[in-house]
């Protein structure tokens, strides 16, 4: 058995930020299932939100407001007023670092526009700002030596929680197939988002929801998870992503007709309106017909920018481009459609990263989360971009403070080892013994197929209800899921397995929420309750696993500054 | 056809069989060549370590004496050929680099427009000449002859700067080697680097490199190594006493140089060739 | 087409061997989007890395058909070449299972370096410190690198001395050599000019060439030796080398090969000179020495003029 003062699961922005904090004072532990470095965080291309008003004047109070609004008005208020007060601080902290910025002609760290921001507010490296950070804070980490523990690729099996106390992980080294339990006296969550479930989607293949679903089979509630946000401009085919600095450096949305079709949904924000609104524009387009040719994608054009500028400022755009479909963003326009890319909901925590288990603000003491994982609120039913990052590093670092607070008390709790491992080693088993007449491949291609058919951009009640029970159908066939690879020795067959199972778990609670919110708000838009519905769903969902499966509870908004209203672009 | 030959500093050097070779076989192929006295070295890539402005001036000089002689370039060395493939492309992308470099030859007369086409030997004969066309001249096939070409880092690297057709697997040696009636030997190192430019630095792993593709050439039945770059010939043949040490077994691979090949095939007699001036000689070409 | 893939796994195998997958390759697919179509529809035990699939997170490089590359950008149908491809992991590292390879040595190179910013101090800048967009443009294209490993793979010179730190590690000492808000340029530039270093690159340009972002590492290291020699560490071969050539050129506009040797080894490095005698002496047998009498190329005014121009220092 192995311990550590704290032991953080996830190696992206989040839980790097977090290790900085807590290294020197206390025996920290990074537990990774990928190399730090090939983290999501670094796929992050736009920038990163603050108000520094190094292009015009801006202000904390309205990257806040438009934060509020973005979030469809389910972002918790004061979570988000703290959120945007530390942003400036945190961006010059990435600067001391070594974070490499792209720079104003006087020197200063360059911003431009980007959806749902009222001032140029994203500040950017070229278009490649996530890896500039992940980059920037392993580096960091490298510099701590010793002082951190890193554990590459070893996956996350389970979480100790007794007497609503977290004890500790249970973990299994990919590379030698041997499982470990850590005891620890903090826990911190940082394992990204889920959006891998779905067929077009920006996500890489490791964001499979393992953190959450540990964290809902140890006992956690998980919240708003119906919230899936739609990024407008995946690459048509897959939905690799194309930066929404396209759209912020002035690219245009064009339909097959021709036209500018944003015109018609956000007259004054064009295609500069926050992602949910673009995304189910695009959609609305399509489903009309008016798709490219009539098909499923539309255009995005950036010819009018001219070679240069699309070199300076969007060269990984047209990298991507002319990789993956083989066009060339600057004599050719690139096809694409709505791609599954954030997960707002998650394990519900307060601003510091504690996790919060009901409606009264209950703490599970010793486990924390952070980073996209987690649901503070602060993006309420749809993110803005650039506030991912942001979300990442800021309340990475104040968990990683608050974990800090905490592990310096209570001394690391006793735990039978073979208590703990049993049911991993079972579950494992149940794998291997497995009869073997379903194919992991089937089942997974059907899943993605199901969220993207009956949940995605638009919903309605039939296709949620069939959505679901199909979801059912499938982890009743997932039970019977054939594996070959029966070696210990990297055998990440047995992992694709493993993220199979969370990703149906997550699933269906997916489809419990959805289909139990009837009204519209943000990445949640049911075509059968269009509007939004104050009076009766101001409130964020919270589900819970009990004996007879999920149970849905709520819990109220914060609101402070903000009253609701129309939220028009 | 004419050419304005750059000979580079080795073929008036340590390797003068390379510029003998070539002046006799360009003779019989009816090649006529204008050597260029007054071309300074190329830098090798060495003098652009110190200061890369001087290093594209010096062959933006050369480019200009080719240009006022109104003939392309024939390189006989990779190395020469592929740093100035470099240097005329920064010149081309920059128009300040031109103007600033064309200030600085101004005063020695020159002007570089940026006309001149830069070729190497192997293109020349390959596409210029035509195969078919050496075909008719061979008077003494190659036949029998187990070739193994060893094309020199600088003639396909950068590939997007590279004359040769798919750089990661060119076939313009091969197909020489062919109409010469000899038949090419494939193997791994064939593209992969002689060592020798940092063999001062680091002679053990310069002559370990060398020693690993000379051996799988070998392995694969090569009777003798061709290389249009004379930098790896100097790498492979005069180390290969000491190369022959760290492998730990003789390899005996005479290491011939482009225009000696074509020479060889052309009927022209070893010795004319330069041959003996190798420190490997081979029973094969007496 | 025919995936002939290499595979191994020591749980079973003595040594590696190819294994080939027949598969017709779907429409525009990348090689990753089949390598895992294999996996999921023909063989589970194939194994190999992978998470972003949009060339950024840098887990999926393998070699194909010799050379290495990031599966998961490259067009399928790019690399077929009669029908066939062949896919082998990267070279240069221990081989863990079938395309999975060890990086601790890898990091542990790019630990080396001291790979995070050390910036002066005494100044705590209330907000961020400034930087030109010139300065930001040095370290813009060395920092892109997504330590993929690629350059590492093929790299030539790793190949016959794993001593020496590799193209990754130096790309990523460039970016902080070149940062503005760096203090420890003379340091670091030291301690990368010590055997294992720059001078160990051959600059063959396998690193730029298999690179699949802007980190370009020859050209990273071509700048770093520049800044050595600005800088003066110059008491090594490789940079002895340089100065010397540079000073030949300057004098006659045509190297002296018979100098050359010499002045890199330098004069009172008796050991590196007495090396030089072999090899000597093999040529002088065979009259390959370059002729004693160095003549200067026609015109050789005209280029020391330019050598007097342009050279600084």
């Amino acid at each position: 058995m192995l311990q550590h003062d704290v032991v953080i699961v996830g190696s992206g922005l989040a839980g790097m930020s977090a290790a900085l904090e807590i290294c020197g004072q206390l025996d920290v532990a990074i537990i990774s299932k990928v190399y730090p470095t090939r983290s999501h965080s670094g796929a992050a291309q736009g920038g990163i939100a603050a108000s520094l008003g190094n292009s015009e004047p801006d202000s904390q109070e309205e990257h806040m407001y438009d934060t509020v609004k973005g979030s469809d008005f389910l972002g918790d208020q004061d979570a988000i007023e703290m959120f945007t007060r530390d942003a400036p601080e945190i961006i010059y902290q990435l600067e001391h670092m070594g974070c490499v910025f792209s720079r104003t002609g006087e020197g200063k760290i360059a911003q431009r526009a980007f959806g749902g921001h009222s001032h140029p507010r994203a500040c950017y490296a070229a278009d490649r700002t996530g890896h500039a950070i992940l980059h920037v804070l392993y580096e960091q980490v490298m510099k701590q030596g010793k002082r951190i523990s890193i554990y590459p690729e070893w996956y996350l099996m389970s979480l100790i929680i007794r007497d609503n106390v977290c004890r500790g992980i249970v973990i299994y080294d990919i590379r030698s197939g041997n499982f470990e339990v850590i005891r620890a006296k903090g826990v911190i969550f940082a394992t990204g988002g889920y959006g891998r479930a779905y067929r077009i989607t920006s996500n890489a293949f490791a964001n499979t929801g393992d953190g959450i679903i540990a964290a809902f089979n140890a006992g956690v509630p998980l919240e708003d998870m119906e919230f899936v946000q739609f990024h407008p401009t995946g690459l048509f085919g897959q939905g690799i992503l194309v930066s929404e600095a396209a759209r912020g450096e002035g690219g245009y949305l064009i339909n097959g007709k021709g036209e500018r079709f944003m015109e018609k949904y956000a007259p004054a924000k064009m295609e500069l309106a926050p992602r949910d609104i673009v995304s189910r524009s695009e959609q609305r387009e399509i489903d009309e017909g008016r798709g490219i040719d009539g098909k499923d994608y539309i255009y995005l054009d950036l010819r009018h920018l001219g070679k240069e500028k699309i070199m300076e400022r969007l060269p990984q755009v047209r990298q991507l481009g002319i990789d993956f479909i083989g066009m060339d963003c600057i004599t050719d326009p690139l096809p694409i459609q709505p791609t599954a890319h954030y997960s707002m909901g998650g394990i519900p925590t307060d601003k510091d990263g504690h996790v919060i288990i009901d409606d009264k603000g209950t703490q599970l003491t010793g486990f924390f989360a952070a980073g996209e994982c987690a649901c503070v609120s602060v993006h309420g039913a749809n993110r803005l971009g650039t506030n991912s990052l942001l979300d990442a590093v800021v309340f990475g670092k104040r968990t990683g403070i608050a974990a800090l607070k905490f592990a310096k008390g209570p001394r690391l709790s006793d735990m039978k080892e073979d208590e703990v491992l049993a049911p991993v080693k079972e579950r494992i088993s149940a794998v291997f013994s497995s009869p073997g007449t379903e194919s992991i491949n089937d089942i997974r291609d059907e899943l993605k197929e199901n969220m993207m058919s009956n949940c995605g951009v638009f919903r309605e009640k039939e296709g949620l209800n069939k959505g679901l029970e199909k979801v059912k159908e499938l982890r009743e066939r997932y039970k019977n899921g054939k594996i070959t690879d029966k070696s210990k020795l990297f055998n990440n067959e047995l992992i694709e397995v493993l993220e199979l199972g969370h990703m149906l778990e997550f699933s269906e609670i997916i489809f419990k929420g959805a289909i139990a919110r009837e009204e519209s708000r943000g990445a949640h838009s049911r075509t059968d309750f269009p509007k939004r519905d104050d009076r009766n769903w101001l409130k964020h969902t919270l589900a819970y696993l009990t004996e007879d499966g999920i149970e849905l509870k709520y819990k109220p908004v914060t609101i402070t500054k903000y009253q609701p209203e129309e939220r028009k672009y | 056809m004419r050419y304005a030959l750059f000979t580079g500093c080795v073929a008036k050097g340590a390797a003068r069989e390379l510029y003998s070779s070539t002046i006799k076989m360009a003779e019989s192929l009816d090649i006529s060549l204008d050597e260029m006295t007054s071309a300074a070295c190329c830098g090798a890539g060495v003098i652009s370590e110190e200061n890369e402005v001087l290093s594209d001036s010096v062959n933006a000089r050369t480019f200009a004496i080719a240009e006022d002689k109104g003939l392309d370039i024939m390189n006989i060395c990779g190395t020469c050929h592929g740093v100035m493939k470099k240097a005329e492309h920064s010149l081309k992308k920059d128009n300040n680099l031109m103007d600033e470099v064309n200030k600085v030859l101004k005063s020695g007369g020159y002007r570089y427009r940026g006309r001149v086409k830069i070729k190497h030997l192997l293109n020349i004969l390959v596409e210029d000449y035509g195969l078919d066309k050496i075909k008719e001249k061979v008077t003494k096939s190659l036949r029998g002859l187990k070739i193994a070409p060893f094309y020199g880092c600088y003639i396909i690297r950068p590939s997007e700067l590279s004359d040769l057709n798919d750089p990661d697997n060119p076939t313009a040696i091969e197909d020489l080697i062919t109409a010469l009636g000899g038949e090419p030997v494939d193997y791994e190192g064939k593209l992969k680097c002689c060592g020798f430019p940092y063999v001062m630095m680091n002679k053990e792993g310069a002559l370990t490199m060398a020693g690993k593709h000379l051996s799988q050439a070998k392995e694969k039945g090569a009777d003798c190594v061709v290389t249009p770059c004379p930098l790896c010939h100097l790498n492979l043949d005069p180390y290969q006493p000491e190369i022959d040490k760290i492998i730990g077994k003789r390899l005996k691979l005479p290491i011939l140089h482009l225009p000696q090949l074509v020479g060889l095939a052309l009927g022209i007699k070893p010795k004319v060739l330069g041959l003996k001036k190798h420190i490997i000689r081979a029973k094969i070409f007496r | 087409m025919i995936f002939s893939i290499q595979r191994f796994n020591p749980e079973k195998d003595t040594s590696p061997y190819f294994q080939d997958y027949e598969f017709e390759i779907p429409k525009s697919a990348t090689l990753l989007d089949c390598m895992n179509l294999i996996k999921w529809t023909q063989d589970g035990t194939l194994t190999h890395r992978m998470s972003c699939r949009s060339a950024i997170c840098g887990s999926c490089a393998v070699k194909v058909n010799g050379h290495t590359l990031l599966a998961c950008k490259t067009q399928a149908s790019k690399v077929i070449k009669d029908g066939k491809v062949k896919i082998e992991p990267m070279g240069n590292m221990e081989i863990i299972k079938d395309l999975v390879v060890d990086f601790g040595q890898f990091w542990e190179k790019i630990e080396r370096i001291k790979p995070w910013l050390v910036p002066d101090e005494s100044e705590k800048p209330e907000k961020e410190r400034y930087q030109s967009i010139d300065d930001f443009r040095k370290i813009d294209a060395g920092s892109t690198c997504i330590m993929c490993a690629s350059c590492y793979s093929d790299c030539c010179s790793l190949d016959v001395d794993k001593g020496f730190l590799g193209p990754t590690s130096l790309a990523k000492a460039q970016r902080f050599i070149h940062d503005s808000r760096d203090r420890e340029r003379l340091s670091r530039t030291g301690e990368i000019s010590d055997k294992g270093g720059i001078w160990d690159c051959t600059h063959c340009g396998e690193c730029s060439e298999r690179c699949p972002t802007e980190a370009k590492p020859l050209e990273r290291i071509t700048s770093l030796r520049r800044t050595a020699i600005a800088l003066g560490i110059t008491n090594n071969i490789g940079a002895r080398h340089v100065k010397a050539f540079v000073d030949s050129i300057a004098h006659s506009g045509r190297l002296n090969e018979n100098i050359l040797p010499i002045r890199s080894m330098g004069l009172f490095n008796i050991s590196g000179l007495m090396s030089l005698i072999p090899i000597g002496i093999r040529m002088m047998m065979r009259r390959k020495n370059p002729p004693i009498i160095h003549k200067p190329i026609d015109e050789a005014e005209d280029v020391r003029r330019i050598f007097r121009k342009l050279r600084k220092g």
